[in-house]
């Protein structure tokens, strides 16, 4: 008997050891039923990383309603996304890149078409619609990029003798951006710079910068001659205009190119913010990285926009690339309350004056909703896109939101590093962007 | 007594196999059903047949290629880590004063994780290479020599540590005798030293070759697959066909049933080899 | 082992010892590589990778600071160390018990278990790695106790394969005279199974304890980002892979936080570590 009871003992230890485990299962389990609800938010912008997290802590001490806030790294949210929405903590906030992103989450957006911020638009047509018409998708920044340019250098080199242009002005089409870089290159030290272009990161996922916004453009003129908003197929009829950018960024650069394949934004950015490089490419989110960097140089009043030349046609009519590319969407598939806890704290960012505050001063965000009427960052980028805005210049749309999928961009990138390395030639890359486009269109279109 | 013991299941076998059929067993069988259904979580799955196996064995896809990189991997670093192994661990049975010290040194890469010796190697690598204007993601014979130097720092103390283990278990009076018949160093290597330790050369070509074959962390870390997958290995390959993107779930895990036929077959390969080694020893 | 042999050649001996330090050198750069960059200047680092940081490039403790700062790193170090000594107390005590078992209780289905342990040691993680964390997380495992029962279930392979072999070894005729004694099978095992398993404890913990100390993927995939539970590997991993931030001064210095907990482990351990591993791998 003796024994019976210890073996008992010894059982009930076990059971209780495994009892403990199911316990502290349904915990979390059962908390989610919790009537406040939890807002999970899964970001997409590493830069913005540390701004999303401030503002999650303030809410919750304003609100009590816990906010979770995790990035995926650069280049692998589709990946994080679906590791991580399947799950029981699954995130209740996410970004769609767009109608082709739709189509893969399609399941888990739930629909905004009467949320408030979604009647908030400023334009009713930005909001990513599904076949059946409903809201989906709700973008949460008007964006822009170009070629960001020092002014202060700019101007030094005006100065010097033999200098091929007297202002920015002058400079509206490829030709002549490429004979002012090519002179400037030449002058590098006497303008105390280490090349015109910052780097072009080519590292794994820090591309980009050229498989998607770069791209944009010959994409954009090739729906433009044809007058459609996508194709299953594209000839990259302008790839030799993305060949002379690119070129361009890869020689007048501070950078042997060969290296290219290991330089990341990061780097790229601290080359401009530093002042060893006059011009970069990218949009206004890079503000950040630009104020931030130790040891910046560069003046706020020097900071502006070129649009991004490559020989494209009527191209000096042509603005900044101006879109929305992250469409917030909601979890379809978590829980009724943690639905509307999402909404409402996308309505307090986009509606309440703290929330407003940190969406235009710290995100730097050109939010499109009424709300925000006039208020808009007073960063020296997001100004100039207003600037282009109002000018009568044509800006370019994001096309780019219609590329296939990240496997298509990933393998665009991954073709830049082996072209900037001397491993493919340029007839070789075009072949494949064309390849994997085909084939990732037919993938993604089941 | 057995009859007795018997009684105790509950206690002594149920927690361990509870556990294992949740992380294993189950998911196993799952595995399989999966392999031949279209689902994108475990409760949507439909049966589709064979077409998963289709698609992973189509050529644009990259599975048999990266089964090309793992072989290439597997072979050179078997070799590589098995002979410094081998070498190193001689060197360290010498009877010399320090060996101690030595060998706790070259066994410690071995405890470092796959993740941080991949980022460890990534920046060694890059350092090196940017001296010479490039970097490791250039050339993918740069992931390759990358990887096999990697596995080297990683796995030679490890097998050197077996191998001292062995040949520790030669009798010295074997060696001594033959090098008094005037055997010289390599004779007796070769006729005496070597047969001596087959069984411990096997085990040491088991695990290198499982272990490379197998390899995830060093390789995500080290290249990720670049440039242009010409680095991903095939676990590689198999994560990112089920994690990578939407809709290639079914694919991904074909892929890792065909990954563990082949794996089985070199188990039983190896398990051959060791039973016919140790009969002839 | 250190008494040198008499007919030695001396100019062999010192050439063998050259090779040595070199192989050192070799052996220890790498972790060298990353010190020294860890206490540089983010920027240095890439211009200068090889200089010691001296004048300019001398960061101090700043990247440590950044680096602990970021993505819950302090958190990941609590975790790892809980989820590699639980799982490994569980898995050695566990583990042990159910090798008594299946090696004194011969039946059909005993063996069976053995086998299916063999066979679980054999196939790669990825065959499993899509339904075993759906299963996971519907079961609410997706949080460190959670992973403990994942590793007790991997790791049931190894560990009890060990075990077995080993209590193969003891003679039953002690437990069957304990038994005639009135003990009963469990105090039987306690009693006189258990301290004899002690030194074999010591390698199953080491092995499991190196592999889920460092184990990247199941913590990934299971516990993932959405929590406060991330280990130590996918801390690394998540800040180092997310290129588009990259701070190398604090990847260096979480490379270098990552290492030392294994190296205080290591210089405690050396001997049994060893031991272990030549004892794992024998009977692997």
């Amino acid at each position: 008997m003796q024994n019976a009871k210890r073996v008992v003992a010894l059982l009930a230890a076990a059971t209780l050891a495994t009892g403990s485990l199911v316990a502290c299962g349904n915990d979390s389990g059962s908390s989610e039923g919790d009537a406040k609800g939890k807002v999970y938010f899964l970001n997409w912008k590493p830069e913005s990383e540390e701004t999303y997290k401030a503002i999650a802590k303030e809410y919750t001490e304003a609100t009590g309603v816990e906010v979770k806030v995790q990035t995926a790294a650069s280049g692998t949210y589709e990946q994080t996304l679906k590791s991580e929405v399947t799950k029981s903590s699954a995130p209740t906030l996410f970004q769609i890149n767009g109608p082709v992103g739709l189509k893969s989450w399609q399941a888990y957006a739930a629909d905004l078409s009467d949320a408030a911020f979604t009647k908030d638009l400023t334009d009713p047509g930005l909001a990513l619609k599904g076949e059946d018409g409903k809201v989906y998708g709700v973008p949460l920044a008007v964006e822009g990029y170009g070629i960001i340019y020092n002014n202060a250098i700019m101007e030094k080199y005006f100065a010097t003798a033999g200098a091929k242009a007297t202002s920015m002005d002058e400079i509206n089409g490829f030709d002549k951006l490429k004979e002012v870089a090519d002179d400037m290159q030449a002058k590098k030290a006497e303008l105390g710079i280490d090349g015109v272009f910052a780097s072009t990161s080519l590292a794994t996922g820090e591309g980009w910068r050229w498989q998607t916004h770069l791209m944009n453009l010959p994409v954009h003129f090739e729906y433009a001659d044809d007058n459609v908003t996508d194709k299953d197929v594209i000839t990259f009829k302008y790839n030799n205009e993305y060949k002379n950018l690119f070129d361009l960024y890869l020689t007048d650069s501070t950078v042997e190119k060969t290296l290219t394949p290991s330089k990341t934004v990061t780097d790229s950015m601290a080359e401009f913010a530093t002042g060893k490089a006059a011009m970069v490419q990218n949009g206004n989110w890079a503000w950040s990285q630009i104020k931030d960097v130790e040891g910046n140089t560069v003046q706020e009043a020097d900071i502006k926009f070129l649009p991004m030349y490559g020989g494209f046609p009527g191209e000096d009519k042509m603005g900044i690339a101006v879109g929305t590319e992250a469409f917030m969407a909601v979890n379809a598939k978590a829980s009724e309350a943690d639905q509307k806890a999402t909404i409402d704290f996308v309505n307090w960012l986009f509606s309440d004056e703290k929330g407003k505050q940190h969406v235009t001063e710290e995100l730097g965000f050109i939010a499109p909703f009424k709300s925000f009427g006039e208020a808009a960052p007073s960063d020296p980028l997001a100004k100039e896109i207003a600037r282009y805005l109002s000018s009568d210049l044509t800006p370019v749309p994001w096309d780019f939101t219609t590329f296939p999928s990240q496997a298509f961009k990933d393998n665009l990138e991954q073709l830049l590093a082996q072209y900037a390395s001397g491993n493919v030639s340029w007839d070789e890359l075009v072949k494949s962007v064309n390849e994997t486009w085909a084939s990732e269109k037919a993938a993604v279109n089941g | 007594m057995e009859r007795s013991l018997k009684k105790y299941f509950p206690l002594f076998v149920l927690p361990t196999s509870v556990a294992f059929v949740i992380a294993f067993l189950a998911p196993f069988v799952i595995g399989l059903y999966l392999s031949f259904a279209d689902f994108t979580t475990i409760v949507d799955a439909e049966f589709i047949g064979l077409e998963n196996y289709q698609k992973a064995l189509g050529e644009k896809d990259g599975f048999i290629a990266s089964f090309g990189f793992t072989i290439l991997v597997v072979v050179a670093s078997v070799i590589t880590v098995n002979l410094f192994a081998f070498a190193i661990a001689k060197l360290l049975t010498q009877k010399l004063a320090g060996t101690n010290a030595f060998r706790t040194i070259f066994f410690m890469p071995n405890l470092i994780g796959g993740i941080v010796l991949g980022y460890t190697w990534q920046s060694i690598i890059n350092a090196i290479l940017a001296q010479y204007g490039t970097t490791i993601v250039s050339k993918w014979e740069y992931g390759f020599v990358g990887l096999i130097v990697l596995i080297n720092w990683q796995q030679v103390g490890y097998m050197m540590v077996i191998y001292i283990a062995g040949l520790q278990n030669v009798p010295p009076e074997l060696t001594e005798a033959a090098a008094i018949d005037g055997a010289g160093r390599w004779q007796v290597l070769r006729n005496v030293t070597i047969p001596m330790i087959m069984p411990t050369i096997t085990i040491c070509l088991f695990l290198t070759l499982s272990g490379s074959f197998k390899l995830f962390d060093q390789n995500l870390a080290l290249t990720n697959g670049a440039p242009l997958r010409k680095t991903e290995m095939v676990a590689l390959n198999i994560f990112n066909t089920m994690f990578g993107r939407v809709g290639t779930e079914g694919v991904g895990q074909a892929k890792a049933v065909i990954f563990v036929i082949v794996v089985v077959v070199i188990a039983l390969l190896q398990l051959n080899m060791t039973r016919s080694r140790e009969v002839e020893a | 082992m250190s008494q040198p042999s008499v007919k030695r050649n001396p100019a062999g001996v010192v050439a063998t010892y050259i090779l040595l330090l070199a192989l050192t050198a070799v052996f220890l750069g790498p972790i060298l590589f990353i010190v020294l960059n860890s206490f540089k200047q983010k920027f240095a680092i890439s211009s200068n990778p090889f200089a010691v940081p001296l004048g300019d490039m001398w960061a101090g403790v700043s990247n440590y600071v950044t680096g602990l700062s970021r993505q819950g790193f302090l958190g990941a170090i609590g975790w790892s160390f809980f989820i590699t000594i639980t799982s490994v107390a569980v898995i050695v005590f566990l583990c042990a018990m159910l090798a008594y078992y299946i090696t004194r209780v011969k039946r059909w289905w005993t063996s069976l278990i053995y086998y299916l342990l063999v066979f679980s040691m054999v196939i790669p993680f990825q065959m499993v790695m899509f339904p075993t964390v759906k299963l996971a997380d519907m079961l609410g495992l997706a949080n460190p106790l959670g992973m403990v029962v994942l590793y007790l279930g991997f790791g049931a392979g190894l560990s009890t394969f060990i075990f077995s072999g080993f209590v193969k070894s003891i003679p039953v005729e002690v437990e069957e005279a304990a038994y005639m004694d009135g003990c009963s099978p469990v105090q039987s095992y306690f009693q006189i199974v258990w301290p004899i398993l002690k030194p074999v404890s010591i390698t199953v913990a080491i092995l499991n304890a190196m592999w889920i100390w460092n184990d990247y993927l199941l913590p990934y995939l299971v516990i993932g980002l959405s929590t406060e539970y991330k280990t130590i590997p996918v801390v690394v991993q998540q800040f180092v892979g997310s290129n588009g931030n990259r701070d190398m001064g604090a990847m260096m210095a979480m490379l270098v936080l990552a290492i030392i907990p294994i190296i205080v482990f290591y210089m405690f351990a050396q001997k049994h570590i060893i031991e272990g591993v030549v004892a794992g791998s024998v009977k692997g």
